[in-house]
């Protein structure tokens, strides 16, 4: 494998992660239109957004420190999707394995918290509050989930684990257990109801995007389509035997963010404490008795 | 003065031959997508949920809500205009970025309706912010909301045509008259947040109008923007 290989694949794999995470974004409204018996945004309708976010006449920014934390949300997760292997492609995966992944899946976070805290908007620091205190809860879990899935595979390559996948059966088979508490965990980690505390849009404003006009916006839209992909491929590669093509990938990793989605809006919205609460206590006690069953 | 004048023609030519192609594709993706801030001051706020909700359907048209002034495109204000809310509507308007558009729903924002008599009303939004389309009627059904929406669609589709979607370029190049129209309810000493002649001198966007009297008043009066004090 030559550098020119390599180079490639660096550029070609967020590329396709952008364009398939603007078809889950799509698909993701779709679902939540057809829930409450409307038709929906037209099929090109995430593009359409982000153009027009860019495009705007006037940008406010709010210093430099608000503009580097719009880049490290986008960097994170662009970070996080050259570690992620996909058919074809493996990019530094067998580099970096799913610890670097699980690190690099925190950078947005703090690089949106660095963002907001210079725009002083009460609402936007109350929303990056709750932005981190919900990550603190759901990573619980989701580390337990991972630690579990690398001890069942004695493997932390993302690689090495689909492969196992493939030659024996699926990770959801062999780790029901475990499969559920990591579904818990992106219900959280994508901050769909119940556990959309710092978006809350009647009651503080979208929080952390509370003061983000045009590109800023923008940014972040296109952060969400990596983070939707990120969360797809990340759970189809632990638990649903990743792919051996992209055939067989993509419906799986559609069909993973189509459930949080699907779910979201049988309940309302839990406070704060009660996030952590739930968080804390069901999934990780799931996960516990996963990891029980395996060790 | 004569440096931002150079600035004004540097943006006005532009040499890349796919320019406008940009430009076009930009004003396409700006019609088809439109966030909204409603501003819901009076009785015509009822009228939006059916329109947004299964039965209208405005997400269809790219229309969807918004809850903050920074990232919307479109603000609605929905029935009269009291004094004291054409401050916040202002307010409002001025934290809005670039291109912004305002739909003044029912009779009561075109020429005050059945408040004429109020002394506490504002009867023309025209007169203190550029508006893009109305839509009177008292009030409006959702099918006339959702028609005034596919007419600024359509304008801003247009708008390097025809310049027709471009009203919110109006206040920055005659805001002494805007001013003077909001000094003339408020008092001499209104001030917002928001310093227009300064962002008007960023963009290029300056006008004939936008210095005058009024804007001679405000500087007189016009306190430095300062951080609030932190207390509990």
């Amino acid at each position: 494998m030559n550098g020119l290989h390599i180079l490639s694949e660096l550029l070609l794999m967020p590329l396709i992660a952008f364009v398939v995470g603007l078809m889950m974004v799509l698909m993701m409204r779709k679902i939540s239109a057809r829930i409450q018996r409307r038709i929906g945004p037209p099929f090109f309708q995430p593009i359409y957004d982000i153009v027009k976010l860019y495009g705007k006449d006037t940008q406010i920014s709010h210093g430099l420190i608000h503009d580097i934390g719009i880049i490290m949300a986008v960097g994170g997760y662009i970070g996080a999707e050259i570690l992620l292997p996909v058919p074809g492609m493996e990019g530094i995966a067998d580099k970096g394995g799913i610890i670097t992944l699980s690190y690099f899946l925190m950078i947005p976070s703090l690089g949106m918290a660095l963002g907001v805290g210079q725009c002083a908007n009460p609402n936007g620091s109350i929303g990056i509050s709750r932005a981190l205190t919900s990550m603190l809860a759901y990573d619980v879990p989701f580390i337990i989930v991972v630690f579990g899935a690398a001890w069942h595979y004695q493997s932390t390559s993302l690689v090495g684990m689909i492969e196992y996948q493939q030659m024996n059966s699926w990770g959801i088979v062999e780790m029901p257990f475990l499969a559920t508490a990591g579904l818990f965990a992106l219900q959280g980690m994508l901050g769909k109801q119940p556990f959309e505390i710092y978006i809350a849009p009647a009651e503080i404003a979208t929080g952390p995007m509370v003061e983000m006009s045009g590109k800023y916006m923008g940014g972040l839209f296109v952060m969400q389509t990596f983070q939707l992909y990120t969360a797809g491929v990340l759970y189809a590669s632990l638990f649903l035997g990743g792919g051996e093509s992209w055939l067989s990938l993509l419906p799986k990793a559609f069909l993973v963010v189509a459930i949080p989605m699907s779910i979201a809006f049988m309940f309302p919205r839990y406070k704060t404490e009660d996030v952590i609460r739930i968080l804390w206590k069901w999934p990780v006690m799931l996960a516990l008795i996963g990891l029980a069953f395996i060790l | 003065m004569k440096k931002e004048l150079l600035i004004k023609e540097k943006q006005a030519k532009r040499t890349n031959p796919l320019a406008h192609v940009f430009d076009d594709f930009i004003d396409f993706c700006q019609s088809k997508s439109l966030f909204m801030l409603h501003y819901c001051t009076g009785c015509g706020a009822i009228e939006l949920p059916p329109a947004m909700t299964s039965r209208f359907d405005m997400e269809r048209l790219g229309i969807q809500p918004m809850v903050t002034p920074r990232q919307a495109d479109i603000l609605l204000v929905t029935g009269y205009v009291s004094v004291k809310t054409l401050k916040r509507v202002i307010l409002t308007y001025e934290q809005m970025q670039a291109p912004k558009y305002v739909i003044g729903i029912c009779s009561c924002t075109v020429n005050g309706g059945m408040y004429w008599q109020s002394y506490a009303t504002a009867k023309k939004l025209n007169d203190y912010m550029p508006v893009d389309v109305y839509i009177a009627g008292c009030m409006p059904r959702p099918e006339a909301v959702l028609e005034g929406l596919q007419r600024l669609k359509e304008n801003i589709k247009n708008d390097r045509k025809q310049q027709k979607g471009s009203a919110w370029k109006e206040y920055f190049a005659n805001y002494d008259t805007y001013l003077g129209n909001q000094q003339h309810l408020f008092g001499d000493d209104w001030q917002t947040p928001v310093d227009i002649i300064a962002e008007a001198k960023l963009y290029g966007l300056e006008g004939e109008g936008t210095y005058g009297k009024n804007t001679e008043k405000l500087a007189k009066v016009q306190q430095p923007l300062l951080p609030q004090e932190m207390k509990l």
